[in-house]
């Protein structure tokens, strides 16, 4: 009743434009027709797709699981568009999340913090990050962590700080230095931090960064 | 504070002025970069000003319910899901070194509701150098500070009170002192030093404040308020002081403010509200939706013709901006000396739209210049109720007064004998008349049961109100006060409610300074259903006697309570 409360005036014209009924056939889940969701993704119409609301949600949890790579990245780049939560949408993309396709890979490591605030989430990428083997791929999962987890709250970002300072030990350069720039962006700061400075000099730096992280903690 | 700089990246910025856009003051030749006491004086928004968002279901609007100073603070109030918050957003010349200081205050009504309150620099509101310098935030019912890039519990927010805060910003050092009073307590309850600004950035400029609801997750559902807005080079903005006497301003200081700008010429009166023109949150969303809202400010503030209103706008809707319209070129019309006219079009709007309140008392003010007194009390008679609680009222009624002349006929009606009207029918109404409770109905009745004389029996109740307050306008308190116990004692030999006189023997006796006289007449004028007003006035007595208990248990009789969720 409330999802149908909620059907804007132009989700219910392009319902009647396209000639579906809610109800009318099976395969027309919640009155969204996957097809003409498959359109609208497809043309990058991206305010269309918000229009119908969250139920398109599923439908296009469902779109994504049965597409080609190509269709499936288009479809992250959509629930990263959309930027709502959606267990259905997280379950999806969280199988892709390790795929050496560049275009689908990329796309999902960047939609993940926009559909979900779950620890694992945050966890995958920290992961990415660090140890996949691909320099472009550790790159972007640094972005999607600085700049798209955008449901985790305060106590939700612990987990997010404390990953990426774990990482500024890490014996790979461009690992450190992403993982700075990272914490750079989620807190506007780097506390001196230099990535490429000795072993001893990044310790020091590292510390003074766990004594942040144990502050922040204290005031939760 | 991700949302905020999206917000301005695009450069949608929805420039409108909040009602009449009357803030007082801005950028000055002393050290004040900043100062919006949201009273007096009209003020553009601009981007050397400030500019209000409240482009979803949020809105950002002058209040004058719940104000720390003055007459009116700034109502932010968010609503949930609907994808987007409100904003009241102010600049002012960028500083990039030296010291800052900052003086606002603030009430919410939610306190789980979150709200986020911002100084920012050109970076806007992210984390980063130049960006937020200062965050203020509120996080499970607590204020919290973002500093060193974290937040921090402040303390315990109370709903429906008034905090003020005080901070000196160290631009050099990126750091700041912060100093946070709370209502009714003269101790500070925040008081630190040296604190990391937000994001713990050294010579980070700042050129911005922001206010706003919640961010990102668009869960807030918050109403508060802001006032008093002052950001300068001078320190002694952070000593302003709080709840000391002349800071707060009561009922009176609104009289006597009136008394002083208004001279005996009736001259409209202004607005304080929307709900003044009719327009309430559903003609507000619909008025948005049109894509009319700034049209509408354009009308309030006297830049746009009533030609202008669309065609092809909804009948409601039309009516509403034409009536605010007609309201412009009346309350032009009679500033000019013009009543005829202004009587005119007052009428016209009122018709337009009969629920705007405004409309009908400009319209009885323009029939006092007209002299046409008959009509100014048969249309008081009618618009009483709406208006008899409402601060402008006292003012209004003295400047009639003013004109009407000849008032002390009331006092030698006073000298003659209590007038004995023959039946219980015609005694019980004019009992009901001189109680105050004057309805339009009420009219009726008295017309029907006085056909020749009840023009008379409405003058004689106006007169006597009006007589009073221009007694009272002229300086004449003790003679307002003697009046007033002559009224009172009237009324009771006539066996007449005369609360409504107790009242106004408390207002003279405020105005003389014996608060413990003007207690006790308020409190004998309470009566079994205390209007507003005078719950008003009794916490503003309290206050002057310096019982800040009693002074906010009567003012929560008013705006409410809520305990924590």
């Amino acid at each position: 009743m409330v999802a149908q409360l909620r059907i804007s005036r132009s989700r219910f014209l392009l319902l009647v434009v396209m000639g579906f009924v809610v109800g009318s056939a099976p395969e027309i889940a919640l009155g969204i027709d996957s097809k003409a969701v498959q359109a609208i993704v497809a043309g990058g119409k991206f305010a269309e797709l918000k229009s119908l609301g969250r139920e398109v949600l599923p439908v296009m949890a469902r779109l994504y699981e049965s597409s080609d790579t190509a269709q499936r990245a288009r479809v992250a780049e959509a629930f990263y568009s959309l930027g709502w939560k959606s267990a259905e949408a997280k379950r999806v993309l969280m199988k892709d999340v390790h795929t050496p396709n560049s275009q689908l890979r990329l796309q999902v490591q960047w939609a993940l913090g926009r559909v979900s605030s779950d620890a694992d989430v945050v966890e995958v990428l920290l992961n990415n990050m660090q140890h996949d083997g691909n320099p472009l791929f550790r790159d972007k999962a640094a972005c999607a962590l600085a700049s798209d987890q955008i449901h985790l709250t305060e106590q939700q970002k612990v987990a997010l700080f404390s990953g990426l300072i774990q990482a500024l030990g890490d014996s790979k350069s461009d690992v450190r230095r992403i993982a700075m720039l990272a914490l750079q962006i989620q807190t506007g700061q780097t506390k001196g931090f230099n990535p490429d400075a000795s072993p001893a000099e990044r310790d020091v730096k590292v510390r003074e960064w766990k004594v942040w992280l144990e502050e922040y903690k204290s005031n939760l | 504070m991700e949302g905020m700089a999206r917000r301005i990246q695009i450069q949608s910025i929805a420039l409108f002025c909040v009602l009449t856009a009357a803030a007082s003051g801005q950028t000055g030749t002393s050290n004040v970069l900043v100062s919006y006491g949201f009273d007096d004086a009209q003020l553009a928004t601009g981007p050397d000003t400030f500019a209000v968002f409240a482009r979803s279901r949020g809105t950002v609007r002058l209040n004058a319910g719940n104000r720390l100073s003055g007459y009116r603070s700034v109502e932010i109030r968010d609503v949930a899901a609907d994808g987007d918050f409100p904003e009241l957003q102010g600049y002012f010349a960028p500083r990039s070194r030296g010291k800052l200081f900052l003086h606002f205050a603030f009430m919410t009504a939610t306190p789980f509701e979150e709200f986020n309150i911002a100084l920012a620099g050109p970076q806007w509101f992210s984390l980063r150098k130049d960006g937020i310098g200062f965050w203020l935030k509120t996080r499970e019912g607590h204020l919290c500070q973002v500093s060193d890039s974290m937040p921090k519990k402040l303390l315990l927010l109370e709903p429906f009170v008034w905090y003020v805060v005080n901070s000196s910003y160290d631009i050099d050092q990126g750091s700041y002192d912060l100093i946070i009073h709370k209502e009714g307590i003269e101790k500070p309850v925040v008081s630190l030093a040296r604190q990391a600004n937000a994001s713990n950035q050294p010579g980070s400029a700042v050129d911005k404040f922001s206010f706003i609801g919640d961010t990102n997750e668009h869960k807030s559902n918050v109403a508060y308020y802001v006032d008093d807005v002052i950001v300068g080079i001078d320190e002694s903005i952070v000593h302003l002081p709080f709840v000391a006497p002349g800071r707060k301003k009561l009922f009176i200081d609104y009289w006597s403010e009136a008394q002083r700008a208004r001279r005996s010429r009736p001259e409209p009166i202004d607005p304080v509200g929307l709900s003044d023109f009719g327009i309430r949150q559903k003609e507000m969303e619909a008025l948005k939706a049109a894509a009319l809202w700034e049209l509408l400010l354009r009308f309030i503030n006297g830049q746009a013709i009533s030609s202008e209103v669309p065609q092809e706008a909804s009948i409601e809707t039309r009516q509403l901006l034409q009536a605010v319209a007609l309201w412009g070129e009346g309350t032009k019309a009679l500033r000019d000396q013009k009543p005829e006219q202004a009587l005119k079009r007052f009428d016209e709007a009122a018709a337009l739209v009969p629920s705007a309140k405004i409309y009908s008392m400009n319209a009885v003010l323009s029939l006092a210049a007209l002299q046409q007194w008959d009509l100014v009390d048969e249309r008081l008679s009618r618009i009483y109720e709406d208006w008899h609680d409402d601060l402008r009222f006292p003012p209004a009624m003295a400047t009639i007064g003013l004109a009407r002349q000849r008032l002390d006929e009331v006092e030698q009606r006073l000298r003659g004998p209590a007038e004995q009207v023959p039946d219980e029918i015609g005694q019980d109404l004019l009992r009901r008349l001189h109680g105050g409770a004057m309805t339009p109905e009420l009219l009726q009745e008295l017309k029907r049961r006085f056909p020749d004389n009840w023009g008379d029996y409405l003058r004689d109740v106006f007169v006597a109100e009006q007589y009073f307050l221009v007694l009272l306008w002229k300086g004449q308190a003790a003679d307002a006060e003697r009046f007033a116990q002559r009224m009172t004692d009237r009324y009771e030999a006539l066996g007449i409610p005369s609360a409504r006189w107790h009242e106004r023997m408390g207002d003279a006796a405020f105005v003389l300074g014996n608060f413990s006289m003007a207690l006790e007449k308020y409190e004998k004028g309470l009566g079994h259903e205390p209007n507003p007003g005078l719950l008003v006035k009794l916490s503003d007595v309290y206050f002057r006697l310096g019982d800040m208990e009693n002074e906010r248990l009567y003012r929560e009789k008013i705006y409410g309570t809520i305990g924590p969720e």
